[in-house]
């Protein structure tokens, strides 16, 4: 026996004969096998992750992440003003056995043309303020969604979820300079505040199946009722009224006074899903804030306490010590020739105890420098990508390392060289409370070897 | 089976949940008896260790064995189960049982089954059947009759609704006595139900919006302790009556 065949027959999901007969006998009756009424919407649940625009949608058992990326690209030659919209759909075999990974099924193509057509052609985001330049730079705006669980009405669901991760989605500012202001600078979300997209109305699409010869009309159809529906409407609207977009599929002809009867629910229900949209997103962009203001009194409390108790000294005893004990010093260089960064130095500090406490008053100055030099370095220098800046910086703060234990008088200006480069790679968030986390496991390890 | 020495129990294991590579018994205390282990449970030397987690079960005098509840279905012998037919072949009927491969119904596991009289049955046909064999890399075999060849029970179901579940709700299900929620449901509704242990239900009533209720009301009882069941039933009743 063909045993590919089969393999494949026993991953397919299946549908007894008892259930087919039975959703369609209940439906006459007017109740659905899920216990809601023809009408009756499932529980939609609107979650958003830690970033800017992702989302996570549930709407039953169905299960959509949304996620919304930008980048500059060159416009399109018809449009040289505008920004570009593209929506790109991920069916995972997770979450329908019948998905097949790596390639787009006909339902995969489908959901994102219908997505693309609701949210595109309907212009419900503002494409002329993602133009940078006229005719050369834009930003290209890209959605992926990730089905995790199909559970029916796929399509409701990417709806919402391309939505919702589209308004909390936020990209970066930036600011046009150099000869003749065509050269773009890109400010890091520290430095500037990023800007959320324009979005000017909602098109949320509304799903209808429709069962049987006498046209039985449910919304929101579960998988179970998809796979015995004759045919299913998909209308997009929003909350003016406005007809976005229609689907019909599948062979079921249906009468004109339904199909009206279903553009005035499927209104109801779009007004319904907006709010809940915004509801989401409102409380997800108060709890930014909130997050934003803990996050800057938590660093400025970090930064400033050790060093208002070690500043005095530091830069006087900490320099004249490392000059008196050559011994330490010898120690030292290896390990910082081993790691080959400036951070080495922070965690012999702190593992060596207690003759070189003196070490680790440096590590606070230099922590200090650094973030007083990132708010300085966001000013002047975010135009140039970091990823530029790192390879360089191993060997140069080797040599200021060298420079620092050979002439002790400088080491304050090698010092600061150091934080120089090292400020570049980190941002002001990170320079300050992952690195007390990162020193304490470090030394930890030093100590165990 | 296997022997072991002097008997130190560590109660604490048993009925808590456990994950693979916990040792939940040191054969080396214990006394000169025999032990069952049953599935999940492995001997490494002394030391009996879990390979799947969920939680230890022990049936005195001596057996213990890993429960747990899961959406693909392990067939083992024994098992009363609800399989679909998804093709049929010269020999057997091949039959989806949410299991790793498609089992294998032969057409003569009928009662008083012969070339002559082989049942035809439609693709998607739902089936009570018994599981007699279930070998590693073998398709398992099923049957239509009970060990003295009799229907009992066993063959095609008609009308009514079907569900899946986990494997663990269905064995709750079938747990003597009866679970609450179906204890509830049946003081007050009429219904038949057959349950397999691969996680599949079947529900027939009178009513449709019977078989709705009842279903929605196992479905939704799958995390519910004793009392929750039963409050979570009669509040279904209320909203229906």
């Amino acid at each position: 026996m063909n045993i590919k065949m089969e393999q494949r027959l026993a991953n397919t999901w299946k549908m007894t004969v008892n259930e087919k007969k039975f959703i369609e006998t209940a439906l006459v009756a007017d109740i659905r096998v899920d216990g809601r009424r023809p009408f009756d919407y499932r529980r939609l649940t609107i979650k958003f992750g830690r970033e800017d625009g992702s989302s996570e949608v549930q709407l039953g058992q169905t299960h959509v992440m949304g996620f919304v990326t930008s980048e500059l690209v060159q416009p399109y030659r018809d449009r040289q003003n505008e920004g570009t919209l593209s929506i790109f759909t991920e069916f995972s075999p997770m979450a329908d056995p019948s998905f097949e990974a790596g390639r787009a099924g006909e339902s995969a193509v489908e959901l994102a043309r219908i997505i693309d057509r609701g949210l595109r052609e309907s212009r419900a985001v503002d494409m002329e303020s993602l133009c940078v330049i006229a005719g050369k730079l834009v930003w290209a705006i890209r959605v992926d969604l990730h089905i995790l669980d199909n559970g029916g009405n796929l399509v409701d669901a990417a709806n919402i979820a391309a939505l919702s991760a589209l308004s909390t989605f936020r990209r970066p500012e930036f600011t046009l300079g150099g000869e003749g202001g065509q050269e773009v600078i890109i400010h890091p979300p520290e430095v500037r505040e990023p800007l959320p997209l324009v979005i000017h109305h909602f098109p949320i699409a509304v799903t209808f199946g429709f069962f049987g010869d006498d046209n039985i009309v449910v919304i929101d159809p579960t998988h179970k009722e998809e796979s015995v529906m004759g045919g299913r409407m998909i209308a997009t609207l929003n909350t003016n009224g406005d007809i976005c977009a229609i689907q019909k599929a599948g062979r079921v002809a249906v009468m004109h006074t339904v199909i009206m009867q279903c553009l005035r629910i499927a209104s109801v229900k779009a007004g319904d899903i907006t709010s809940k949209i915004k509801n989401a997103v409102e409380s997800y962009n108060t709890e930014r804030a909130l997050r934003k203001i803990k996050r800057h009194s938590s660093a400025a409390l970090d930064v400033h306490k050790p060093v208002a108790d070690w500043e005095t000294q530091n830069q006087s005893v900490d320099q004249k010590r490392m000059s008196d004990l050559p011994g330490h010093q010898e120690r030292l260089k290896p390990i910082s020739k081993e790691s080959g960064v400036s951070q080495s130095n922070n965690m012999e500090g702190e593992s060596q105890s207690s003759e070189n406490v003196d070490m680790r008053f440096k590590s606070v100055s230099i922590q200090k420098l650094q973030c007083s030099f990132n708010l300085l370095a966001g000013v002047l220098t975010p135009n140039k990508p970091p990823e530029e800046l790192t390879d360089e910086k191993p060997s140069e703060t080797e040599s200021d390392q060298l420079n620092a234990d050979i002439m002790p008088a400088h080491s304050p200006d090698g010092a600061v060289g150091s934080v120089v480069e090292t400020n570049r790679k980190n941002t002001l968030a990170d320079a300050v409370k992952p690195k007390h986390k990162r020193k304490k496991k470090s030394s930890s390890n030093i100590d165990a070897s | 089976m296997m022997e072991a020495k002097p008997s130190n129990l560590p109660k604490s294991f048993i009925d808590q949940p456990v994950v693979p590579g916990d040792v939940v018994l040191d054969l080396s205390s214990m006394a000169n008896q025999t032990i069952k282990l049953g599935g999940g449970l492995r001997q490494d030397c002394d030391a009996l260790s879990v390979m799947k987690s969920g939680k230890l079960r022990f049936l005195k005098p001596n057996k213990y064995w890993v429960e747990s509840s899961q959406k693909r279905y392990a067939p083992s012998v024994g098992d009363n189960i609800l399989g679909i037919m998804v093709d049929s072949k010269a020999d057997n009927f091949l039959v989806d049982i949410k299991g790793p491969a498609l089992a294998y119904l032969p057409v003569l596991a009928f009662e008083g089954g012969t070339r002559r009289n082989i049942p035809k049955f439609e693709v998607g046909t739902l089936l009570y059947v018994r599981v007699v064999k279930a070998n590693t890399g073998m398709n398992p075999e099923l049957s239509c009759t009970d060990a003295t060849g009799k229907a009992a029970e066993y063959g095609p179901l008609k009308d009514g609704y079907m569900f899946e579940s986990s494997t663990g709700l269905a064995r709750m299900l079938l747990n003597s006595p009866t679970c609450p929620v179906l204890e509830t449901l049946g003081k007050k509704l009429s219904f038949e139900i057959a349950v397999g242990l691969n996680g599949r239900v079947w529900v027939n009533a009178e009513d449709p919006s019977t078989v709705i209720l009842v279903s929605n009301a196992i479905m939704n009882s799958e995390s519910l302790s004793g009392l929750q069941q039963k409050i979570m039933v009669d509040k279904l009743l209320q909203r229906v009556q």
